[in-house]
């Protein structure tokens, strides 16, 4: 007969491991502390904004939890940037009606620049998590941080894609491969497309066929750029989209037959919005977007914090949204952990310390959720080798993570593209 | 090119409006946004197929049309341009957030059993969509054009035109024409959100960028003019599809504005207007 422990040591023992287990869950938070969030909550970005937001929040509540910032519960007091003109009004509404010292956001590169400017001028801290204009972090401004990678990142990694995983497939070499480059013409589709142009000749000596800007707002016939497209026969179509100008061109360049062996984009708008999946099912397998990982990752792969933070926020993200976390969550969540991490270094919010307490963070990639490292440089811009990207492809309605394979438990699929109707 | 018969629809529409009402209605591509969503609805919830909807779309925009004329444009109708203006704009506003706020900002999409069928001519190819687009609208735009210039609404529509109060005196209900008129050109915008919405994602701007393009074919074929507007809407589409192709994308808005301009230069009014037909009328 086995002998039960009394009463008194059960309870005691569980006393004592609740404890132990809290560390820094639960732990009594002293105040708030309130942070301005900027997001394009109304107009045409509405839809990824508010899903930027709920990263956000998702990560807030998660922070809370392990203690707050500070030891202080984390708020947020949360402003409508429709446009770069109401971003750089919100932003000072923040700071001097909201008090706060520190503002982060926004999903944009439209309206990153103009919220930051406001900020600076108020002397506050703009913490950017998802634009990537490169001109962001180029002005040498004192008051301004940058998590995600910035638009040349973006086209280094796609080219090194390109180079080193796609092009030996097609049993070519780098030179020999042809390019065409198509692009929207903000300042995200140029910065991305003119760090992969300059890459693809300069490093690998790729033949760029075209290089074509269209105005993303009122294009809404890709017809003559494919018809274009179809008498130089590209290898690869290198696109940045911006919404459903990749829905359109992808619809059209079946209907024309358009020839190319891979399509590769960047970021979470257009290939990499799940609004692509939605239009076209399987009809829209096959292209490549550079991304927040997705589906098929192995979090054995990232160092023992980075797998249970990253493993902790997928959990919760999926409690609160069913799905599988999003681009837009994912760059806020990983903006906002990352913020946290620097916060509690820095035990203030007065500028100078604060950013000495970023310019000493140094995590190592697969230490953060997303599988982020930190390293920042004097202009304020995270390191982009730190930034850790996947290379995600639409296979049967769905984005998944194929390349780094290390990170990855599935594989790219027709490589080269065959024929339009084969690729189910 | 098949565009062409899009812009002309939402354009001819337009300078309907403008030329019995002498009002710019700037949330023309807002009823065509409604239009578009009208398809999504059908289509989602009972299974309508866009053309089948088109059907019923006709009279439910004019509907709408008349109820907006009833609650926004009467009262503005005597005002000056400035005022007409700025109500426009804010009914453009209005409808967009009420669209954002019913149907959030989100790419909704219509895809019917033929929404990636394709038609051969030659070495070109066509989607079945835009050419049922392109068809349909140039049908509407003929009858359109036929009622005005054959039937006794259509000509009593001109009178006031040309001289809204010699048609008060003839004894005309200028207030019942207004109304027509604009139910008819909502009713256009509807018509062609319809015909869109198997080609186009919907969402509450979706309208913009037809709307703008329609503003210049309306002013290149003559403000008032509906044979100019649907030449002016094969210009457009033709220099915004040639351009691309043979400069580049990035250069079709110099090329089609630059164009727009060196018409106006030469012929003040339009390709078809006459001068003063911000007066005149149609």
């Amino acid at each position: 007969m086995r002998h039960r422990p009394p009463l008194v040591v059960v309870l005691t023992a569980a006393f004592v491991l609740s404890l132990l287990a809290g560390g820094s869950h639960g732990q009594p938070l002293s105040g708030e502390y309130k942070i301005g969030v900027l997001e394009p909550l109304t107009g045409p970005l509405a839809f990824e904004g508010k899903r930027h937001l709920e990263g956000f929040e998702i990560m807030r509540d998660m922070i809370n939890e392990r203690g707050g910032v500070m030891g202080k519960k984390l708020v947020f007091a949360v402003g409508d940037a429709t446009d770069p003109t109401a971003a750089a009004s919100e932003t000072s509404r923040l700071i001097a009606r909201e008090g706060v010292r520190i503002v982060t956001g926004t999903y944009s590169s439209t309206l990153c620049g103009a919220a930051s400017e406001a900020a600076s001028r108020q002397n506050a801290i703009y913490w950017e998590t998802s634009c990537v204009d490169p001109r962001f972090t180029r002005r040498n401004l004192k008051n301004v941080f940058r998590t995600e990678i910035d638009g040349s990142g973006f086209g280094w990694y796609n080219i090194e894609f390109i180079a080193k995983h796609l092009v030996p497939r097609f049993n070519l070499k780098p030179n020999q491969l042809k390019i065409a480059f198509l692009s929207e013409d903000s300042s995200y589709g140029q910065g991305v497309t003119e760090a992969a142009r300059q890459r693809a000749k300069g490093e690998f000596g790729m033949q760029e066929v075209a290089a074509e800007y269209y105005a993303f707002a009122s294009t809404n016939d890709f017809t003559p750029i494919v018809l274009k497209f179809k008498q130089l026969n590209p290898d690869i179509v290198h696109h940045i989209a911006r919404g459903n100008d990749a829905v359109i061109f992808w619809r059209q360049s079946r209907e024309q037959n358009l020839p190319f062996k891979a399509l590769v984009h960047a970021g979470a708008t257009g290939y990499g919005s799940p609004d692509f999946g939605k239009a076209l099912g399987a009809d829209g397998n096959g292209p490549f977007a550079l991304l927040e990982p997705g589906p098929g990752f192995k979090i054995e792969a990232l160092k023992p914090d980075g797998q249970k933070i990253e493993r902790e926020f997928r959990e919760a993200v999926q409690k609160k949204t069913g799905s599988y976390p999003f681009g837009g969550h994912q760059l806020a969540a990983g903006g906002l952990w990352l913020l946290k991490l620097v916060l509690d270094r820095a035990k203030t919010d007065d500028l100078d310390k604060f950013r000495a307490a970023v310019l000493a963070l140094d995590l190592p990639v697969g230490s953060s959720v997303n599988g982020w490292g930190v390293k920042f440089a004097d202009n304020g811009q995270n390191a982009n080798d730190r930034v850790q990207h996947y290379m995600l492809q639409w296979q049967d309605g769905q984005l998944v993570t194929v390349w780094p394979e290390e990170f990855t438990t599935v594989r790219a699929k027709w490589i080269p593209l065959g024929a339009w109707d084969q690729r189910k | 090119m098949l565009l062409a018969g899009v812009y002309a629809l939402v354009a001819v529409g337009l300078t309907l409006i403008f030329g019995v009402m002498r009002v710019v209605n700037f949330a023309q591509g807002e009823f065509l946004m409604l239009g578009m969503y009208a398809a999504f609805w059908a289509f989602t919830l009972w299974a309508f197929d866009p053309y089948v909807t088109l059907v019923g779309a006709i009279p439910l925009f004019f509907l709408v049309g008349l109820l907006t004329y009833a609650l926004v444009m009467r009262g503005v109708i005597r005002a000056s341009h400035n005022v007409q203006i700025f109500t426009t704009v804010g009914l453009s506003i209005a409808l967009q957030n009420v669209a954002l706020v019913l149907w959030t900002g989100d790419f909704r999409f219509v895809r019917p059993w033929y929404y990636s069928m394709v038609l051969h001519f030659g070495t070109t190819a066509f989607n079945v969509s835009q050419v049922v687009a392109f068809v349909v609208a140039l049908a509407l735009t003929a009858a359109l054009f036929a009622f005005m210039r054959w039937s006794y609404t259509g000509r009593v529509m001109r009178a006031t035109a040309q001289d809204r109060e010699a048609a008060s005196l003839m004894g005309i209900d200028t207030d019942r024409v207004y109304a027509l008129t604009w139910a008819i050109g909502i009713a256009c915008a509807g018509a062609a959100g319809v015909l869109v919405a198997p080609i186009y994602p919907v969402y509450p701007t979706a309208g913009l960028q037809f709307v703008l393009l329609a503003y210049v074919v309306v002013v290149l074929g003559g403000l008032g003019d509906m044979a100019g507007a649907l030449l002016g809407s094969l210009i457009v589409a033709g220099v915004e599809v040639g351009g691309s192709y043979v400069i580049g994308t990035a250069w079709k808005e110099v090329l089609y504005f630059m164009l727009f301009i060196a018409i106006l230069l030469v012929r003040p009014a339009g390709l078809f207007g006459q001068r003063g037909a911000e007066r005149l009328g149609m």
